[in-house]
């Protein structure tokens, strides 16, 4: 199969990391790949936030609630969030977290695919975490935090094999 | 550059298909690149359902805005949210989440496998959900069409017309 099929199919959540940083060009076309994903209406109601502060990112790794700690030894935090003011109106606005679901799994691909672990920790839709994250980061009310991503270079690489479910797949007509 | 990458920036919404019918080994693939998908607290929250039936296709086409093109093509994979399998309290909405990167996963398959495909979005238009389902005939009312995805074999056609450069904005010596 291709390569770019078999990316998809090996990406794993990696939650152990070096410390080593990951250089700038890296995370660019990390971003960049994030950037292409696609968007209702094409409105790309999306921001990006990376956090490479040593100091921030060890907060980050101690917030309660959240399932962070491994951000302790992450080169950086990719943080996720969507721009209200972006969004489609009315009932349509809620289409920002589709897009930006579609942005964090392009991420997470691209960390993949240039040997980089990253893993996809939930902020939104959590009442207490959306505000802590948005206290810790000076976010404004309508930059809503969907995800923390951190990133590094992988240690002790995981490689158990995923079981996938099959029973959720339906030909035609609804089968149980 | 390495071909993922490649394959994440040059994806394209596809919306016209060519007769090629796709086989049940790509169709599978497509759907096992979609369970490769992370879900939160791998709840892995989604029900993909695979529309191969010209006249489902054609009566999906007929109730969606934006899921005209369905009619023309070879099949359609309707992501959907399975609310039975959500985390509960605030946490149920990650589905939407979950079923978001099984979409985005899908796209960059087809696309990995010359196939073109679109996202039309379902959930969380309300009118929407119920004639996706209604049309699909016996959705459950816990299983939430998220996306509607029609996939075919792109006509060249399409694949000129997007990719060619808008040259009448180039002039030489002179406008």
């Amino acid at each position: 199969m291709n390569e770019a099929y078999n990316n998809i199919i090996t990406r794993r959540s990696i939650r152990n990391f070096t410390g080593e940083i990951v250089s700038k060009e890296i995370i660019d076309l990390i971003l960049e790949a994030g950037l292409a994903a696609p968007s209702a209406v094409n409105k790309q109601p999306w921001e990006i936030l990376v956090v490479e502060d040593r100091e921030i990112l060890d907060t980050i790794a101690n917030l309660e609630g959240f399932y962070t700690k491994m951000t302790k030894k992450a080169s950086a935090a990719i943080v996720v969030c969507g721009n209200t003011e972006k969004t489609l109106p009315g009932l349509a606005q809620i289409y920002w977290v589709q897009d930006t679901s579609a942005m964090t799994e392009n991420i997470l691909l691209a960390s993949h695919a240039l040997g980089i672990g990253a893993v996809w920790t939930g902020v939104y839709p959590s009442v207490d975490r959306v505000k802590k994250v948005s206290e810790l980061l000076d976010l404004p009310s309508h930059i809503i935090p969907l995800n923390i991503i951190p990133i590094g270079v992988i240690s002790n690489e995981n490689t158990f094999a995923k079981e996938i479910d099959k029973s959720c797949i339906h030909y035609g007509k609804w089968t149980k | 550059m390495n071909e993922t990458l490649n394959t994440i920036f040059n994806r394209r919404s596809f919306r016209k298909y060519s007769d090629r019918k796709i086989d049940k080994k790509t169709i599978d693939l497509l759907i096992k690149a979609g369970l490769s998908a992370p879900s939160n607290v791998n709840k892995m929250t989604w029900e993909f359902i695979i529309i191969d039936d010209k006249k489902i296709l054609e009566k999906i086409a007929t109730v969606t805005l934006y899921g005209k093109m369905t009619k023309d093509a070879p099949i359609a994979i309707v992501v959907c949210g399975n609310l039975d399998r959500a985390l509960p309290g605030e946490g149920a909405d990650f589905w939407v989440q979950d079923c978001s990167a099984a979409t985005e996963n899908i796209l960059l398959a087809a696309h990995s496998l010359g196939l073109g495909a679109v996202w039309t979005g379902v959930y969380p238009t309300v009118d929407r959900i119920r004639n996706v389902s209604k049309a699909i005939g016996n959705v459950p009312l816990n299983i939430i069409p998220l996306a509607l995805i029609p996939i075919g074999y792109p006509i060249d056609e399409e694949i000129l017309s997007e990719k060619q450069l808008p040259t009448d904005r180039v002039h030489y010596n002179g406008f």
